[in-house]
């Protein structure tokens, strides 16, 4: 008791010391002048109370915490979420995917139509808008976007944008893109704007903008303090008058989410970006302190990933050849399938927030909604026993003297998941199959084909991650579920495909949807593809996945987007309520 | 003097042959680690395999280690470190906007540090075996032992969320290194130095203290000691003008030895409470294999490790006639 009344004291005195020789040190660096302008506090806005309580109060500051750092704001060099979020604030595409998981036209008129043949791609572009820097935008800024994106010093994805041949602008209103094959997800493409004066494209690397991108947008940079925050101030040029209500956002980096969830509480930070549905009861404890969350628009799950090969690690690109001794036998993973509560993971360990995972293309503009797997311990002991997987005499079902014991792996340190994980080790236990869980740093489970990846080399029984389909899913689909996108030494281990999964049909039906400009055709073989996997059982979806901020509610308009915006949805409308 | 440029000369060739195979092994290290940039774009199916390869190329991993660590081998010496993965500018730059920080931190930390340790060390070896004596050997001794992360957290949740002002805010932040959307003010920044100093210097405090604590004790049994109080010598003198002067000597060295972390800053610490240094910068870079800004601050680090150690030996050399360079 005396040491720790000590160590107070010493702490105590340590404070008096500091401050009594802080400010000759302080003069030691130079620290950047930061003229701030006068912003109202909110507890500083006007005494009289205005007439309508929901006007919207004008000025304030909102922080943003978030536990990285963008490493740059440009969308053509952006390797990270945070990167793509933060953007959001500041550039805006021809075409976004809206609150509810639908394509929604930005800087376009109208959603773009496509000609007969698909091979023509026709955007009509809004008129009188103008970027940060007071520019206009044209359709010379769509060419410049194209142009950039298939560039060498480009970090973006070319997928789309490397089958278009060329695009015209007969008038500065109208962009013509010309495709030299057909690319049927055309509508996910130009979902940022990069303009003109962004710079030399030989010089990419070193532009400017990539640290403060000229947009459309509400928001542009003002100052960016290297690992320490980012400082928006509003878009002189934006097309909503009045708008943003805000005086500035300032996006602050935090260590970790568990310090943001504290500050959130304090009131240091307005908003807290990215959490998890297993913060959803902390958050819920907070004065003042909401959260907001949405469903994927395009279907996240959080999921299993059977291995139909061996596991010894030599990759085989049809598991055929050497298969997996349980889990390529179908019985075996519908008995796990059946096996799951589902509904009690997400009663339990998610409170009931989210829903329960059941196919690969829940919601949206391709949703094409499964029925829910059965719980059914019965069915599940009857599988094992058709095929061939006897009770031993520890309870563990046996077959030619082999154990059905298997390895569970999800990347270590995601209290949530090794949650999930001990609950499913319960399940399986009472069917009679042995599930170990062996958790590897998510370094080591998401690591390359080139330096020997578990999952790309197939070294595992079941996996526990988070996928999900992307705007189009398109790319989702062949990449996850297309043989051709099997990791083996056939193609350098390139594809998602980790399940060794083949299924003609599957093959096919992907096949043709990538070049079939009728978007309802395409929605129909979507939907198989989705059946078809429900029945083939590569992977069992646990549950949808949320994208989750926490904010404070004195924050006016604030709503978690399930597409690109994010957090940033609408925040030219935000506004504190004093 | 012929000695001594020759002497100079061998040991700052040792150096350079030392940070060369520094920077071999910390390659081979860093380039062993699995994932990195590329595997975050493996991981999204809209980068087409031909994407993949034209990134490889940009970052120059499509070349063996052995030649990569050649190119980066070159560059470097020509003072270009590279540039960052996530953000795409030079390495070095972005080291150099964190080291006022650092600097900032780990200065007010050092001072304050020598302030607690110098007379609490001086006091406990005088009045060795006292209560007094067993307290702060005590209170070292777990100050060297604490865990600095849980400390960290421990001082956040303490000062920053559960103890709070007159105005009902926290009593410090917990977090950062101003108050964000308000200009700049000393007393502000002054507030949000004292959860990090302190957490610093408890620890290196209780450390520095043991040391000059030893150092105390072995030099008041010395000789000369007894002879300056034979003849007659005022105590205050003895002690502040013959044992002091000597006992600091040995903490001239763990001063020297400690100056390039004023650089490297501290990881932990800077972790904890978001403060925007080097030690920060490096831990991100680590998590993301940012491996050119790992590099880097390791590279300059170790180059100040091993001249503070030559450093320290020269000045050891000059304040003690007995050690002879060798």
């Amino acid at each position: 008791m005396r040491s720790i009344k000590f160590v107070f004291f010493a702490l105590l005195s340590l404070a008096l010391l500091l401050s009594a020789c802080g400010p000759a040190v302080t003069e030691v660096p130079a620290q950047p002048e930061q003229p701030q302008p006068q912003e109202p506090a909110p507890t500083a806005v006007p005494a009289e109370p205005t007439v309508d309580p929901n006007a919207p109060v004008l000025g304030g500051t909102v922080i943003v915490g978030t536990p990285q750092e963008p490493g740059t704001l440009s969308p053509l060099l952006s390797s990270a979420t945070i990167d793509d979020v933060i953007n959001a604030f500041i550039v805006e595409g021809l075409v976004t995917m809206d609150g509810d998981g639908n394509y929604a036209p930005v800087l376009a008129e109208a959603l773009p139509t496509a000609s007969e043949d698909g091979l023509t791609v026709t955007y009509k572009l809004k008129k009188d808008i103008k970027f940060s820097n007071g520019d206009p935008f044209t359709c010379a800024d769509v060419q410049f976007t194209y142009e950039a994106i298939v560039s060498d010093l480009s970090g973006a994805s070319t997928s789309g944008y490397s089958d278009i041949e060329n695009i015209e602008c007969p008038d500065d209103y109208t962009a013509v893109v010309t495709f030299a094959e057909v690319y049927a997800p055309f509508m996910r493409l130009f979902a940022f704007i990069v303009p003109k004066a962004a710079g030399d494209l030989a010089k990419l690397d070193t532009w400017e903008y990539n640290r403060a991108p000229i947009g459309t947008g509400p928001w542009m940079v003002k100052e960016w303090v290297a690992g320490d925050y980012i400082a928006l101030q509003p878009n002189p040029y934006y097309r909503e008058a009045g708008k943003p209500y805000l005086e500035s956002v300032i996006v602050k980096i935090l260590p970790s989410r568990e310090t943001g969830v504290q500050l959130l509480g304090t009131g240091e930070i307005t908003v807290l970006w990215d959490l998890t549905e297993a913060d959803i009861p902390t958050i819920e404890t907070l004065d003042g302190v909401g959260w907001s969350g949405a469903l994927y628009g395009y279907g996240e799950n959080e999921l299993l990933v059977f291995n139909f090969g061996t596991t010894d690690g030599s990759a085989p690109a049809d598991p055929a050849t050497a298969p997996h001794f349980a889990l390529n036998d179908l019985r075996v993973r519908q008995a796990i399938q059946y096996g799951i509560d589902k509904q009690l993971i997400v009663d339990t360990l998610l409170n009931g927030n989210v829903k329960v995972g059941t196919t690969v293309l829940p919601a949206g503009q391709w949703g094409c909604p499964q029925p829910a797997s059965e719980y059914s311990v019965d069915k599940a002991k009857a599988l094992l026993e058709e095929a061939g997987w006897v009770v031993g005499a520890d309870g563990i079902r046996e077959k030619d003297g082999v154990k059905l014991s298997l390895k569970i792996s999800t990347t270590t340190g995601n209290q949530l998941r090794e949650q999930t994980e001990q609950v499913l080790v319960e399940m399986m236990k009472e069917i009679g199959i042995d599930l170990v869980i062996d958790n590897v740093p998510s370094d080591v489970l998401f690591a390359s084909w080139d330096s020997d990846g578990m999952r790309k080399k197939g070294r595992f029984d079941i996996l526990l991650y988070t996928t999900g389909g992307g705007i189009d899913p398109d790319s989702h689909l062949f990449g996850n579920y297309h043989s051709a996108r099997i990791p083996s030494a056939d193609n350098e281990g390139a594809g998602n495909n980790y399940s060794r999964y083949i299924n003609a049909d599957v093959d096919a039906l992907i096949d043709d949807a990538a070049f079939n400009p009728d978007q309802e055709a395409r929605r129909e073989a979507y939907c198989k593809v989705a059946e078809q996997i429900n029945k083939d059982l590569p992977r069992v979806f646990l549950y949808e996945r949320m994208v989750i901020s926490g904010y404070r509610e004195q924050l006016q308009n604030f709503r978690v987007s399930p597409g690109y915006a994010d957090m940033t949805l609408d925040s030219q409308n935000w506004w504190l309520k004093p | 003097m012929f000695e001594m440029t020759t002497y100079l000369l061998r040991r700052l060739l040792q150096s350079i042959l030392t940070l060369l195979v520094i920077s071999m092994i910390l390659f081979g290290l860093i380039s062993s680690v699995p994932g990195g940039i590329m595997s975050a774009y493996q991981e999204n199916p809209d980068f087409t395999p031909e994407d993949l390869a034209r990134l490889e190329a940009k970052y120059g991993l499509n070349d063996p280690v052995p030649v990569r660590y050649l190119k980066w081998l070159g560059n470097s010496l020509q003072g270009d470190f590279g540039n960052s993965f996530t953000s795409k500018r030079p390495a070095l730059l972005e080291i150099a906007d964190r080291l006022p920080n650092t600097l900032l931190l780990m200065g007010v930390m050092l001072i304050i540090t020598l302030l607690i340790a110098i007379p609490l060390g001086i006091l406990s070896a005088l009045k060795q075996y006292t209560w007094f004596d067993h307290l702060t050997t005590t209170i070292a001794f777990a100050g060297q032992s604490l865990p600095v992360f849980w400390f960290g957290l421990l001082l956040i949740i303490t000062f920053a969320v559960t103890l709070k002002g007159a105005d009902g805010r926290p009593l410090l932040p917990g977090s950062g290194m101003q108050t964000l959307g308000q200009p700049f003010s000393l007393v502000d920044r002054i507030e949000h130095l004292i959860l990090p100093v302190s957490m610093l210097a408890f620890v290196s405090a209780a450390g520095y203290m043991r040391y000059l604590r030893s150092s105390m004790l072995d030099v008041i049994h010395e000789d000369f000691i007894r002879t300056a109080r034979a003849k007659g010598l005022r105590e205050h003198l003895v002690i502040y003008r013959h044992a002091l002067r000597n006992a600091l000597i040995p903490l001239i060295t763990l001063i020297g030895l400690d100056l390039p972390s004023l650089f490297g800053g501290a990881l932990f610490t800077e972790t904890i409470f978001a403060w925007p240094g080097i030690g920060r910068l490096y831990f991100t870079a680590a998590l993301k294999t940012d491996y050119p800004v790992v590099m880097a601050v390791l590279i300059i680090y170790s180059a100040l490790i091993i001249l503070s150690n030559l450093l320290v030996d020269m000045v050891y050399a000059a304040l003690d006639p007995r050690i002879r360079l060798s």
